[in-house]
């Protein structure tokens, strides 16, 4: 192999090495595992991670507003577990009793003070006619 | 007489099929009839699935609303132009919009080549079918647009369900299709690289032929994720434009890989090496098309622009697994051939600086491919689904950014094959150092953060660089000529339209990366507020004049009114809105209140309000150059209708020949 063409090919190797370490290494600060409330209740502690994405169910007749609105407190469900979250900001349209959502954040003792949150619709832009509670909605 | 739709696209899939036993059976035999009959049955089919279109744009605009389709896409309330769109905003509809694109490019083709490239039009023509049937087999087996809803069903009665009203935006009529025309696109120089590979012409010809059947999509493809931006930007109240989620991420990385490619064909072009590389690239590009479709279609990642998840996902995963293997398969069979027979032959060339282009395109989108791939990936291998989210495709994404940046500028001035090192400092002299300036004038004048300070350095540092190239360029055309400047600077274009058509682009992008700096400026702040009462933001003032509930016809509209003032004087007057449309009732709408600047926006939403307190939240924001990202992508796209636009003498030699 030519001299010339020996640099290039180092070249391009490392380039590729490099950004391939760049991509994966520094992965770890933003990873936000995707976990169960019972799972982070549980095992939350032993965990790297500081972040945590939950899923689950808004409590029915949970949420409590501050005063000035801004700051709300709900209690979030997921199967028979439960965790008080809190959320500084404007709620997304969709959050209410009984929403979907997904909240982002990190627990501080029993609270889960959440830094985003998401109203999770599968049917947002598709109305899936063959979810129950869809059909009857749409009756009135 | 409905149904007809379907049994179109049934008989196209069968002209299909008769289109690639022709066309192999033509490959064979040499026997021209055959030629003749692949082609003819192949433009049949397309004709077709555009007839089968338009039924379904006719059924959505008459409202038949016994077609299941229609009712869930279509209302009696909504309005004319956005009943076409019902065509894009299913599943089904969307999936039979990119079979009739697909159709549109394979006609302009087929009749664009209808006495050229004669060696390679069977193959493309197979490549063609092969997509186009299994787009026809998904929609017409499992995505059936046609299909009638059961007796009785209420939506019918009640006049269809109507397109969210989300989706009821202007941005949103010309979006997905500049979206789809891009991703469709793709599918012509894939095709011809396909057949070049086979019949190994692997000469410059195939690109050449392909070269505006490649811009096109590009260009296409670009102002669709701009305008995607743009949507997100003006109606879904968060204030921002882009948020790494998987369908953004999907339409994006075709565009990167084809950027790539654009840039590394003129070296096939000019020097006839990186044959290896432009096939791959335009395959990585082409199969990236059908991954994001597949993406977007499955369901696999939540996502804002999820679809119901269905069981599509496994035929457009197996789709894409055989494009892949079969592509792997050509390019092994080939690999001796495609070998390059000039080389590099210095770090400080054109054709170098074309090469770290490449690669620094590739790294964002292994990058962005990587992050988007996440949790897909960190389930299989951990167990659990681990997302990443906005922080780390910008901490991943800046720094790669920031070289192509400087890439833009350091590879037109680099000289082919080798630069002297006194070329390399007279070209390099003023370019450096007006960046530098720059940098340390931002910085003097507080911009502390390191990417906006080095952002603006270096596109200062690119805009001289083309702004000299220009001057010399013309300069040397004044005194060979003798014309006059504008003159000199009209023809000198007009003779190299690709290369200063690539100028105008390249000027785009710097606008572009100045947006994208303004955001680390970004001021917000969310705030509760009586009537009559205001806050400060960014030395404005913003009072709540008042708020109402207004009944209209299509929704009920809750509004503030919101009077900014700065040092007393008044600015604007906000009325942002959270609609209540009929049919949605359970999702109200945020309509965002935006006063456009070209060096700031005050953008400004409202939320709910508090019963109890009398007062309503608004969530006001200062968002420096958003313009610059909108203006930059529209310059974008002037810059790439200058290059696809044939020079004068080209015109004149058409015209000539018809």
């Amino acid at each position: 192999m030519p001299k010339q063409r020996r640099k290039f090919v180092v070249l391009i190797v490392a380039f590729t090495i490099v950004t391939f370490g760049w991509i994966t290494i520094g992965t770890g600060a933003d990873e936000v595992p995707y976990v169960s409330i019972s799972h982070l209740l549980s095992e939350g502690h032993t965990m790297v991670q500081e972040n945590f994405r939950l899923g689950g169910y808004v409590e029915e007749g949970s949420i409590v507003y501050a005063d000035d609105h801004l700051t709300v407190e709900f209690t979030m469900l997921q199967e028979d577990a439960r965790l008080k979250v809190r959320f500084t900001g404007l709620a997304p349209d969709m959050f209410k009793d009984d929403a979907e959502v997904i909240v982002e954040g990190r627990l501080q003792g029993d609270l889960f003070v959440a830094n985003n949150l998401m109203t999770k619709c599968a049917s947002r832009y598709e109305v899936d006619l063959t979810e129950p509670g869809i059909e009857a909605h749409m009756e009135i | 007489m409905v149904q007809l739709g379907g049994t179109l696209l049934q008989i196209a899939f069968l002209l299909g099929v008769v289109t690639l036993v022709a066309s192999a059976w033509y490959v064979k035999t040499l026997d021209l009839r055959f030629y003749v009959g692949g082609r003819r049955s192949l433009m049949t089919a397309c004709g077709l699935v555009l007839i089968a279109t338009a039924t379904l744009v006719q059924q959505l605009m008459v409202g038949n609303y016994a077609l299941e389709y229609v009712a869930r896409y279509s209302s009696r309330a909504t309005e004319g132009l956005y009943k076409i769109a019902g065509l894009w905003a299913g599943m089904e509809g969307s999936l039979l919009f990119w079979a009739a694109i697909l159709s549109i490019y394979i006609l302009l083709v087929s009749y664009s080549n209808r006495s050229a490239n004669r060696s390679l039009m069977p193959y493309v023509n197979m490549v063609f079918a092969v997509v186009l049937l299994f787009f026809l087999l998904v929609i017409v087996n499992f995505e059936n647009p046609f299909t009638l809803l059961p007796a009785g069903t209420t939506i019918e009665a009640r006049g269809g369900t109507g397109l969210n009203p989300q989706l009821t935006h202007p941005a949103m009529l010309i979006h997905p299709p500049m979206l789809y025309l891009g991703y469709v696109g793709f599918v012509v120089p894939f095709a011809f690289a396909v057949a070049a590979l086979i019949t190994n012409r692997l000469d410059a010809t195939w690109i050449r032929s392909t070269r505006v059947w490649t811009l096109w999509p590009w260009l296409f493809l670009g102002v669709g994720v701009i305008l995607g931006g743009y949507w997100a930007y003006a109606e879904l109240g968060w204030g921002g434009y882009w948020a790494w989620d998987p369908v953004e991420n999907a339409s994006f990385l075709p565009w990167l890989t084809g950027t790539a490619y654009l840039h590394s064909v003129i070296i096939q072009e000019k020097k006839n090496m990186l044959r290896m590389w432009n096939v791959i690239l335009i395959m990585i590009t082409f199969i990236l098309t059908i991954f994001g479709t597949y993406l977007t279609r499955s369901g696999i990642l939540s996502s804002v622009h999820a679809f119901a998840s269905t069981d599509l996902g496994i035929w457009f995963f197996g789709f894409v697994v055989l494009i892949i293997a079969f592509c792997t398969a050509l390019l092994i069979w080939r690999k001796d051939e495609l070998t390059s027979t000039s080389q590099l032959e210095s770090f400080t060339s054109r054709e170098s600086g074309f090469l770290f282009n490449n690669m620094l395109f590739l790294a964002l989108t292994m990058a962005i491919l990587w992050g988007t791939m996440f949790p897909i990936l960190s389930e299989a291998v951990r167990g659990i689904q681990i997302t990443v989210g906005s922080p780390y495709f910008n901490r991943i994404t800046s720094p790669i950014g920031m070289l192509l940046l400087a890439m833009i500028g350091v590879g037109p001035l680099l000289a082919w094959r080798k630069t002297s090192r006194s070329t390399l400092l007279r070209n390099f002299k003023w370019p450096v150092s007006t960046g530098l300036a720059a940098m340390a004038v931002a910085m003097f004048l507080g911009v502390r953060k390191f990417y906006p300070a080095l952002t603006l350095g270096l596109v200062v540092f690119v805009f001289t660089g083309i702004v000299l190239e220009v001057f010399h360029g013309v300069t040397a055309r004044k005194r060979m000529t003798g014309e006059g400047t504008w003159t000199a600077l009209l023809s000198m274009v007009d003779k190299n339209r690709t290369r200063y058509g690539g100028y105008i682009v390249h000027i785009g992008i710097l606008l572009m990366f100045i947006g994208f700096a303004g955001r680390a400026f970004t001021k917000e702040q969310d705030v509760s507020l009586g009537k009559g009462e205001s806050m400060v933001l960014g030395g404005y003032t913003f009072t709540l004049d008042n708020f109402y509930t207004q009944q209209r016809p299509t929704h009920t509209a809750f509004v503030a009114d919101v009077a900014v003032t700065r040092e007393h004087k008044p600015v604007t007057m906000l009325h942002p809105e959270r609609r209540i449309y009929a049919n949605f009732e359970e999702t109200p709408n945020t309509e965002v209140a935006i006063y456009s600047r070209p060096l700031q926006d005050i953008y400004a939403i409202v939320g709910g309000m508090n019963p109890d307190t009398q007062k309503i939240v608004l969530k006001i924001m200062l968002n420096p150059l958003v313009q610059m990202v909108w203006i930059g992508g529209f310059i974008m796209m002037l810059g790439t209708l200058v290059t696809i636009r044939p020079s004068r003498a080209e015109r004149k030699l058409r015209a000539a020949e018809a």
